[in-house]
């Protein structure tokens, strides 16, 4: 278990996603005002940049480019949305926001694994 | 040949043809395939080729900048069987209702709306149902690869589609469309595609966004509703954004659907480069005017709130991208928007 310091706790504005880099291993913070969320930068679905397609309205965090949508606090799939988030485990410290970090959190269009990871 | 596809679902087999694209195969026979654009730009169809050999016809297309096609990855749409095929395909697989078909078509009445939006028609081989802002993809034996069109009309057997099509700087098939033609030339269609599609019994109030030759598929749902006395009872709001005036088409019918409309149906024109003028209510007293981008001018409409409401978005990508976002940074639910990018 590895806990590293992500950003202060008011580097990302509420309702907005901020991307930071920890040695290496890039991390999308979200704010959805009653929490944060800390995910890969990409839609698990095309591989968009969720700095640039994601919005964040009313807990729900919507990838704009094919409106695959999560809600943030149960990170229950909406509508047509077809794979889950996944997500570090973030906790709040001294006016910062640790993450802990095991391993790069990958989708499987990613994974060098074999191809019986295509549907994971 | 046979392709079998492995997805979430199980496992699906159809037979392809050896002229067609996979895409096509599985969709024409009922199978839920994944696509929006059908054409090469989106990426959606993307599948990895577990085993058998294919052809793929459009190797530089857009939508596959992040296939990787060392592992097999392809674009359903651009590839064709060369034998038995075992694909997998990241997503749910169904099977459709609807089943769209090829059809031989004729290009008749090519005809300038501006300097750079053009109308046609195509004389089907056999009639074509489709639903209100359904497309098809036009193929021809001149042009590598297909094009999408949203139809314009709206009927029930229909022989005869209208389209509209925007000449792009060095666009192949709108400068051989564009071009001297010999005769009525010959093409194939593939359709009706789509899901942004209008249904009367949703009972919903519509928003329609559209950017230049966007408004096609907003016109047939347009005709759709007023057919089906849709405004007696529901509201509708369309934004047609053009760059200037200059740049407009179909202000006349849009504004015979607004004067059937009882009042419910909203028509803003939005210009994008240039200011609204007033001489503009003399020609047409039905449509409004706005100057702005067509999603900021909706947003800003939408803001004064409105419920119940479907929004259809349509036209190039860029414009898509940023109304849906403006869309759902309203509030309107992801579940309720409805879009084609053709890219």
């Amino acid at each position: 278990m590895t806990w590293k310091r992500l950003c202060g706790l008011n580097d990302v504005a509420e309702n907005a996603v901020g991307k930071f880099d920890i040695e290496g291993i890039p991390i999308l913070l979200v704010n959805y005002g009653a929490g944060y969320r800390a995910i890969p930068p990409i839609c698990p679905h095309m591989e968009e940049p969720l700095e640039e397609s994601g919005v964040v309205v009313r807990c729900i965090l919507t990838c704009t480019k094919h409106l695959w949508a999560w809600k943030l606090d149960t990170l229950e799939m909406q509508g047509e949305t077809e794979k889950p988030l996944k997500t570090y485990e973030i906790k709040q410290e001294d006016g910062s926001i640790l993450v802990n970090i095991e391993q790069e959190l990958v989708y499987e269009f990613d994974a060098e694994a074999d191809d019986d990871d295509f549907f994971k | 040949m046979k392709i079998t596809v492995q997805s979430k679902s199980g496992e699906t087999a159809f037979s392809c043809g050896d002229s067609e694209a996979i895409l096509h195969a599985g969709l024409r026979q009922g199978i839920s395939l994944p696509y929006e654009c059908a054409t090469g730009t989106c990426g959606t169809c993307r599948a990895r080729v577990v085993s058998g050999a294919v052809d793929v016809r459009w190797k530089e297309a857009p939508g596959g900048t992040r296939l990787k096609p060392e592992k097999g990855d392809i674009l359903m749409c651009q590839t064709r069987a060369r034998s038995d095929c075992v694909l997998k395909v990241a997503s749910e697989i169904g099977i459709m209702e609807s089943r769209p078909a090829p059809r031989r078509g004729v290009i008749r009445n090519i005809r300038k709306l501006t300097k750079d939006v053009a109308r046609f028609d195509i004389d089907l081989s056999a009639p074509m149902n489709f639903e209100a802002g359904q497309f098809v993809v036009v193929e021809s034996s001149h042009v590598v690869g297909g094009r999408a069109y949203s139809m314009v009309n709206f009927d029930t057997e229909v022989d005869l589609i209208e389209l509209v099509v925007k000449r792009k700087p060095s666009g192949r098939f709108s400068d051989w469309l564009f071009g001297a033609q010999q005769g009525d030339p010959e093409v194939t269609v593939f359709g009706p595609l789509g899901r942004a599609v209008f249904r009367p019994r949703e009972d919903k109030n519509i928003l329609c966004i559209a950017g230049g030759s966007g408004i096609a598929g907003i016109m047939s749902i347009l005709e759709c509703a007023t057919h089906a006395d849709y405004f007696d009872s529901h509201k509708g709001s369309v934004f047609f954004g053009v760059r200037t005036l200059q740049d407009e088409f179909y202000l006349g019918p849009l504004a015979r659907y607004v004067a059937a409309s009882h009042g419910n149906l909203e028509v803003t024109i939005a210009l994008s480069d240039e200011v609204a003028t007033t001489t503009f209510h003399a020609h047409y007293p039905e449509l409004r005017l706005a100057s702005g981008m067509a999603h900021e001018v909706a947003a800003n409409a939408m803001a004064s709130g409105a419920k119940d409401v479907i929004a259809y978005v349509a036209g190039p990508p860029v414009m898509v991208d940023s109304t849906i976002r403006a869309l759902i940074i309203c509030g309107m639910p992801s579940r309720d928007i409805r879009y084609d990018k053709f890219g």
